[in-house]
């Protein structure tokens, strides 16, 4: 339980991209609808490609949020993540000035600039070393959409990556309240970008046999829980939460969204790319999260599924909620929106995470879709297969990472 | 954070470490407070093109010594040296994997990129056969976090399992977000640190075009200098450095060896420049500054300052400046400093932690650790106790190690004697 001197950690403003579109209005519209991202690649040439389609986020410009300068010399991981964190920051009306050590930014990635140091990589095997660019190192590194985010917005207080692969940024959003909780900081903002549809990434993921490979139907190629699914679908994307402490949001009278009640992380110590077919870690995550949250297994209204929509790791998932919700789990509403906007990796959570908090003030619960024909062995909880008016009061949101990383956040009604 | 009365404390009860200056913390520490070297001439792969010739790598490095699943063996050499030192850091805690509690034990290993041997030969080979004869393995063992999960899955540790991945500043962060894990009650233990190996042909070429690299191609030894008025910048150093950090109480318990214990943890960002840092060295001293307010000891406690030191022109000058600001000037005067990247190298993602495991042994034998070559100090670098040439007999109870990374990362951990812990 919460000491009574620790903040609780409220969210009051969402910045969200990709393929959905930009900002967390056109976004939440799309995932209310059950629209799919989902399209050809139009980044760079598949033809040798097995999976060919991805969820781009077409509507996005980077000149809208950095001047010429800074967009040619970072990767659009940098361009999204400052995207993502510019929109969070106008919608919770905060503003950095005489305020910058206060605020800090723990922004993941799970790659950092994939194009850009594919782009450096060329140089050096078409040019030679002393061709390579004074920036190589800067913009393809892991954090620099976290330091661009501080540089850009001017936040001084707590910087961090924390990488997790798949759960990246559902990590970061749990341990930027903690930074909070702990007083580092009065605000954070919590999140995480990707921009993975590069080449060599795609190629490699696509070698793991992760990717699917419906390219004739983009539309219905990530399809979470269905029998017939082959894989997800990758995307790309930034989405940013404004966490702070209650007090400190109360005081400038900041709209609060809701509260970042509580956040679980485990390990499977099992494989690094399978996830332990048991569950019993991803569900020791969950079970910390409620704990730390001070709430019961009855008192959860909706979960947002990691729900990649691969073979191995759907029925993992529901086999896991099956068993920690035990008789409730048949009417626990789930629904996994990656059917929607694509796995976007190091931001999926986040990304996820925004949907959560839309769904807990808007009243409706976004749907899985392509769910036609749901796999026998993810049968046993409530599927959400169209966008359904639901009063959430508190919903949790899940992310697995490769390696066994597993992340749970829970979001609640502000009382 | 609180009042400090309300957490548990944390100790550091294991120091496992392979970097330029030997395998094994008793190697490692013999060479270190000896003023030892660890640069050579890069084995790795062939440097012929790259103007910098030089790094510290680690010598006679056998992975099979250390990792026995047939998975970790395809590993990249940047994860297996954070399993390696996992392993070390468990004997030298005198635990046993086995015998740990999985659900109440985490990981946090950073690494700057994770796996580049790897990815720079699999982009290789996508370049000149095509992307569909990538290894499924290309991703599994190149991603960043993949450190940490094999040191999770070797030792059957599921508790908080993550990596910190803030370029030079990231096994610090892990250090610390390590030691908060145990503080807020998500486990009782966690090895904490990093492993990287960034001796590759494009990272080495990639630094080099950043202009950060010494080219003193043709004395290693005497190639990285801080705070010395003819730096030209730092040497590439491969490592795993991994703390065993466990719940004071815990630790004491079962008999444990208590090295030291983290007392604190700061962070702050720049906010300033994509590749310098802020020259007023201000937000570094804010990290610093909160370091040493967590540990609950006043500025002018501190008796030693292990360095970021990264031998850059502008990078010195600012760090000093920061610790002048963060102590006083008068009780920064007397600080002893030393920057022991002039003798392991910059070990990237690995840095911090391979500088918190010099600390927390400086502090188990009362010996300064030095900075290497700092013959003609530059008038810039001026204002503290400079430790040079050799390991200096001191009497160490409250210590802070610095990193700051790329992107305006500042991190700082303090570290305490263990009968000021009592």
């Amino acid at each position: 339980m919460p000491h009574d001197s620790i903040p609780e950690v409220v969210v009051t403003g969402i910045g969200m991209i990709s393929s959905l579109g930009v900002g967390r209005h056109e976004s939440w519209l799309s995932a209310r609808e059950g629209r799919s991202g989902a399209a050809p690649v139009t980044a760079f040439d598949t033809s040798d490609y097995g999976s060919k389609i991805a969820c781009e986020a077409k509507g996005f410009d980077p000149l809208d949020f950095l001047d010429r300068k800074n967009v040619r010399r970072s990767d659009r991981a940098c361009h999204l993540a400052v995207g993502a964190a510019r929109l969070a920051l106008d919608d919770a009306e905060l503003t950095i000035n005489g305020n910058s050590r206060e605020v800090g930014a723990v922004i993941a990635s799970g790659g950092g600039g994939h194009g850009i140091y594919e782009h450096h990589l060329d140089t050096l095997a078409e040019r030679g070393p002393d061709r390579v660019s004074p920036l190589a190192v800067a913009s393809s590194i892991i954090n620099m959409p976290a330091g661009m985010v501080s540089m850009e917005l001017g936040l001084q207080g707590p910087l961090s990556c924390p990488v997790t692969a798949c759960a990246s940024s559902t990590h970061a959003l749990g341990e930027g309240a903690h930074m909070i909780r702990r007083g580092a900081a009065s605000a954070i903002l919590a999140g995480g970008s990707e921009a993975s549809i590069a080449p060599f990434i795609m190629a490699a993921l696509d070698a793991t046999r992760a990717l699917s490979r419906r390219n004739d139907e983009p539309g219905a190629a990530s399809r979470p829980f269905d029998a017939d699914r082959d894989g997800f679908v990758l995307g790309e994307g930034a989405a940013v939460l404004v966490l702070e402490s209650r007090e400190h949001a109360e005081r400038r009278g900041a709209p609060i969204i809701c509260t970042l009640a509580g956040y679980g992380a485990s390990g499977d110590a099992h494989h690094l790319t399978e996830p332990a077919p048991d569950g019993s870690s991803q569900a020791a995550a969950l079970r910390i999260c409620l704990e730390r949250a001070g709430r019961g297994i009855d008192e959860v209204g909706y979960v947002n599924a990691h729900g990649t929509s691969t073979p191995t790791g759907d029925p993992v998932e529901v086999g896991m909620l099956r068993s920690v919700f035990g008789d409730r789990a048949p009417d626990l509403p789930v629904s996994s929106t990656k059917s929607m906007h694509g796995h976007c990796m190091g931001a999926g959570g986040a990304l996820e995470a925004g949907l959560v908090a839309m769904t807990i003030g808007s009243g409706v619960i976004p749907p899985t879709i392509n769910l036609e024909s749901t796999d026998p062995e993810c049968t046993g909880v409530d599927h959400v297969t169209a966008a359904r008016d639901a009063s959430v009061d508190l919903a949790l949101s899940n992310s697995f990472g490769f390696g066994g990383h597993n992340a749970v956040i829970a979001l609640a009604t502000a009382a | 954070m609180g009042s400090k009365s309300d957490f548990p404390r944390v100790a550091v009860t294991g120091v496992g470490i392979l970097c330029g200056l030997g395998i094994g913390r008793e190697e490692v520490w013999a060479n270190a407070a000896a003023g030892a070297s660890g640069a050579r001439t890069i084995t790795r792969f062939d440097a012929g093109e790259h103007n910098v010739k030089i790094a510290c790598e680690v010598p006679d490095f056998d992975p099979d010594r250390f990792v026995d699943t047939r998975s970790a063996r395809r590993a990249d050499p940047v994860s297996i040296l954070g399993v390696a030192a996992g392993r070390l850091a468990l004997e030298d805690a005198d635990l046993d994997a086995g015998a740990l509690t999985p659900e109440r034990s985490g990981a946090v290993v950073a690494s700057g990129t994770g796996g580049n041997m790897i990815r720079e030969r699999q982009y290789k080979v996508m370049r000149e056969r095509g992307p569909d004869r990538i290894s499924p393995f290309a991703v599994p063992h190149s991603i960043a976090n993949t450190p940490s999960a094999l040191v999770s899955i070797t030792f059957g540790l599921r508790g908080p399992v993550f990596s910190t991945t803030n370029a030079c500043a990231a096994s610090t962060d892990a250090v610390g977000t390590g030691g908060e894990i145990i503080r807020r009650g998500d486990a009782d233990l966690v090895l904490a640190g990093g492993a990287d190996s960034m001796v590759t042909p494009f990272w080495i070429a990639a630094f080099d075009a950043m202009r950060v690299l010494s080219h003193h191609n043709e004395d290693p030894a005497g190639a990285a200098r801080p705070f010395d008025r003819s730096r030209d910048g730092f040497l590439i150093g491969e490592a795993g450095a991994v703390i065993v950090l466990e719940r004071m109480d815990r630790a004491l318990e079962r008999g444990a060896r208590i090295i030291c214990e983290l007392a604190g943890y700061g962070n702050s960002a720049d906010a300033y420049h994509i590749t310098d840092p802020d020259p007023t060295g201000e937000p570094q001293s804010w990290a610093m500054e909160a370091a040493i307010k967590d540990a609950a000891v006043a500025a002018e406690e501190v008796d030693y300052v292990n360095a970021h030191g990264g031998a850059s022109q502008p990078g010195d000058p600012a760090e000093v400046l920061a610790i002048q600001r963060a102590l006083g000037t008068e009780a920064a005067a007397a600080v002893a400093v030393s920057a022991t990247k002039s003798m392991h190298g910059h070990c990237m993602g690995a840095a911090g932690a391979v500088e918190a495991a010099l600390t927390a042994m400086a502090i188990e034998h009362q010996v300064l650790p030095p900075t290497l070559n700092l013959t003609d100090l530059d008038p810039d670098c001026e204002g503290v106790d400079h430790v040079v040439d050799t390991g200096r007999p001191s009497d160490v109870r409250v210590a802070l190690s610095a990193s700051y990374g790329l992107g305006g990362h500042n991190a700082v951990i303090c570290m305490t004697r263990p009968a000021e812990a009592a």
